[in-house]
């Protein structure tokens, strides 16, 4: 009973929390080590509440705004400054992320298994599999019989990767592409695959990778999120996984470190807009007036959180004017319709969105997500795979190309991928002209371009049956390792203290930037 | 029957070399990745000079056209090792063509697996005297003069003409960035001759969608250091590019969607240094990206 923190008799009062309530000095469990972590960090609050006095309100916004080499400076004669990166100079300046939810299958995408042919319905060797478990769609299976592509591939480009027919405007940019075929997770249902995919870890509440760059690097446009993230429209509907921001968030890092997500039409950022009758010197007016207020709060009690959100008012007063131009697209050239095509012209299809990526690239935006979800083939996989990768392939193609003609390609790292892989047997019936597949973590394939990624190599590879790594297995951790090294990012370096842990996206185990696939 | 006696075979070669199951052996950590990286592009799946593929410890043991490369367990026999560790300039030595050689740690690691019995499932813990193959560092190469004691000037500037300049790494010497992304509306000819005194810092300009003219091509052309430029939908023109043409060090230049023609790409050729040169949407002929001039720092 004297344990309980709520019936401590001794209140210690604190800046932020007006002696209501017990605080972290106040546990008897809590280590002596962590509670004087607490008290430097009440001292800081004290300090930024005076402090804010003394130097200021443009001294300290400067400070936060974190003017490179003014913040450099300090921290190389040894000051107090923000994480300093890049570490080495980049390769990439920015990244655009096309992300496959719900996961393609490796066999009809980029993982050609040729041998799989004669095996048609034979039975997957138990050896292969190894005493896996299954998921329960189809743990319950009699048979694990072997499902071929039923699409072909041929080889294209100098570089000759194996691509299948279901991406033939992909296979013209073959050469471009760095195919990681070895890619595994532990995860194996797709809410926390993706997180761990998009966050480092399982569990939500996690930086995403975008917000870690935001943090690490800063902004390159101040009148634009650092980290934007758009979904799309989807060609066909089945099994169709639900997105969220925790896919996007900031986690414990600043909240001005989340991404802002885009949204289909005139509208992109909902509220954003001033209301009917409300004129942009109303709308100045009364962020004044919010600002003024939250100022006075941050003269009191000193808490960082209250200049983030000062900062997001003025980020949104700023998106009036940036995000309007964005999304108005009538001075893109004919040669820009041509090479996406007529659904670019269509607001929130993956078209328009990978056109929309292009204009953020090109005006500074360091990290796009477009997401192009249902590619969750449980069943009917043939049938509903070909509308996707439809969907997908020609405006890939087209971004990779416009990036390329345009000079952007260079510093624009492009990733493509889902969160797992697929299995080699049919998930139910398996027909000569159907089947599906269920989840597979232990193998799947992605690919990079641009940014620093040597072009026209495959990188890794999978047993015949794409079921188990053969070779350089490449885990979701060495993916971002590598992710943030093209960034100019030592992975071990890009930290923030929470829980009493200097947290990283790449967390705790090992991890390794795959050099091999460094140009 | 045959099928089903390959599909065996296949699962007993990888039952052992699965990631996450078994341990990973000393050929798939230290010997196959060495091959990759020096060997594989001339003797692998896509080439097979002499006749020779080195991309799996089969076709290792299968041989060129002039018979084995490799003796377990005999370095004296095999000729993979011979021809690894011949002198530089010797005619048989590999790889060939004045290609980079593979480093000491790289070569004991391959000594001592041959020696071992060129095995297929010795883990790590077989090779104990095997060094670790670290990847050479890149020495840092200064690209421009240390900014530090020069930082409360950079910061002034920064303010008064609204733009950034950011320091491309925590490496002093890699140079600053001429950013304008922000308000590239702000960035004019004059902003850039007010540059003048850090000049020599910057390594990159990024100068898209600003107001530069050709008459601020005229003030870049000094500065001395300048690695990349992009001058996306600026209004420059081929006779501005006369003075980028007089560049030292420029490798990269963007001139997309502006208003340069032949006259101005054939200046480019002037820069000994440029690697890389865009002029999509501009009235030069061919509008396909050029190949890259000169690889100069390759």
């Amino acid at each position: 009973m004297t344990n309980d923190p709520l019936s401590t008799p001794d209140q210690h009062l604190c800046s932020d929390h007006g002696g209501e309530n017990p605080t972290v000095w106040d546990l008897p469990q809590v280590p002596l080590g962590l509670k004087r972590e607490w008290l430097e960090l009440e001292t800081r609050r004290h300090f930024l509440g005076k402090g804010v006095k003394a130097l200021g309100w443009a001294g300290l916004a400067t400070l936060l705004g974190r003017s490179a080499p003014t913040a450099f400076a300090n921290a190389s004669a040894g000051g107090a400054g923000p994480a300093l990166f890049p570490n080495y100079a980049p390769k990439a300046k920015r990244a655009i992320y096309l992300f496959m939810a719900g996961s393609p299958s490796q066999f009809e995408t980029w993982d050609y298994k040729p041998a799989l042919a004669r095996m048609f319905d034979q039975d997957l060797p138990e050896s292969v599999r190894g005493g896996q478990t299954l998921t329960g769609m189809t743990a319950s299976q009699v048979r694990f019989p072997i499902a071929p592509s039923l699409y072909k591939f041929a080889q294209h480009g100098k570089s000759g990767h194996w691509v299948s027919e279901l991406f033939p405007y992909t296979a013209k940019v073959a050469d471009e592409l760095c195919v990681l075929k070895s890619l595994h997770t532990e995860a194996i249902n797709h809410e926390p695959a993706i997180l761990q995919i998009t966050t480092g870890n399982m569990f939500p509440g996690r930086p995403s990778l975008g917000a870690w760059l935001s943090y690490g690097l800063g902004a390159m446009n101040e009148e634009l999120p650092t980290f934007v993230v758009m979904t799309s429209k989807m060609p066909h509907r089945t099994n169709v996984q639900a997105l969220s921001n925790r896919l996007w968030s900031s986690g414990f890092l600043s909240p001005e470190h989340a991404a802002v997500a885009l949204r289909a039409g005139s509208d992109p950022v909902l509220h954003l807009n001033n209301p009917t009758g409300i004129g942009g010197d109303v709308r100045r007016a009364m962020i004044d007036g919010v600002n003024d207020l939250n100022r006075q709060l941050f003269e009191r009690v000193g808490d960082p959180e209250i200049n983030a959100r000062i900062s997001q008012y003025e980020m949104a007063f700023r998106m009036q004017t940036s995000v309007p131009e964005l999304a108005d697209f009538s001075n893109e050239p004919q040669s820009t319709w041509d090479l996406y095509g007529p659904k670019a012209k269509e607001p929130g299809t993956f078209a328009y969105n990978c056109l929309m990526a292009r204009r953020l690239a090109e005006r500074g935006v360091r990290f796009t997500q477009v997401f192009l979800r249902s590619w969750d083939q449980h069943s009917n996989l043939p049938v509903n795979i070909k509308l996707m990768a439809e969907d997908s392939d020609r405006p890939t193609y087209a971004l990779l190309t416009d990036l390329k003609r345009r000079g952007l390609l260079d510093d624009t790292l492009v990733v493509w991928g889902g969160e797992f892989g697929r299995t080699c047997y049919s998930q139910g019936t398996l027909r000569p002209d159907n089947y599906g597949r269920d989840h597979h973590p232990r193998c799947f394939s992605m690919w990079m371009a641009g940014g620093g990624v040597k072009p026209g190599i495959s990188y890794g590879e999978t047993d015949d049956f794409s079921y188990n790594i053969a070779r350089d297995p490449v885990h979701i951790r060495d993916l971002h390792a590598t992710m943030l090294h093209l960034f100019g990012i030592d992975h071990s370096k890009l930290t923030y203290k929470h829980l009493g842990l200097d947290q990283k996206l790449t967390g705790v185990l090992p991890s390794q930037v795959i050099h091999d696939i460094l140009a | 029957m045959t099928s089903s006696l390959k599909l065996f075979a296949v699962a007993a070669v990888f039952g052992g070399a699965v990631a996450g199951r078994a341990e990973v052996t000393f050929y798939q950590a230290r010997i196959a990745p060495t091959l990759d990286r020096h060997c594989v592009a001339c003797h692998g799946a896509d080439k097979q000079k002499a006749r020779l593929r080195l991309d799996t410890l089969e076709q290792i043991r299968r041989g060129s056209e002039t018979g084995a490369v490799l003796k377990d367990g005999d370095l004296k026999a095999s000729e993979l090792f011979r021809r690894i560790t011949l002198p530089k300039d010797h005619e048989d030595v590999m790889p060939s063509d004045g290609k980079p050689l593979l480093t000491a740690a790289e070569i004991k690691n391959i000594e001592l697996w041959i020696a071992g019995g060129a095995s297929a499932t010795k883990g790590m813990a077989d090779f104990p005297d095997a060094p670790a193959i670290t990847r050479a560092s890149i020495p840092v190469i200064p690209l421009a003069p240390d900014w530090r004691p020069r930082a409360a000037e950079i910061a002034a500037l920064e303010k008064s003409l609204g733009i950034r300049l950011v320091p491309r790494s925590q490496v002093p010497t890699d140079g600053l960035v001429v950013r304008t992304a922000s308000s590239p509306g702000r960035c004019d000819d004059a902003v850039l001759e007010k540059l003048a005194p850090v000049s020599g810092l910057i390594v990159e300009a990024e100068l898209a969608r600003t107001k530069i003219t050709d008459a601020g091509l005229a003030t870049l052309a000094g500065w001395e250091n300048l690695r990349l430029l992009d001058l996306t939908r600026t209004a420059v023109t081929s006779r501005g590019l006369a003075a980028v043409a007089q560049s030292r060090r420029l490798e990269a230049l963007n001139l997309t969607d502006t208003g340069i023609d032949d006259a101005g790409a054939a200046e480019l050729k002037k820069i000994p240094t440029l690697q890389r040169v865009w002029w999509f949407g501009t009235k030069v002929t061919p509008v396909e990206t050029p190949k890259p001039v000169k690889a100069a720092h390759e």
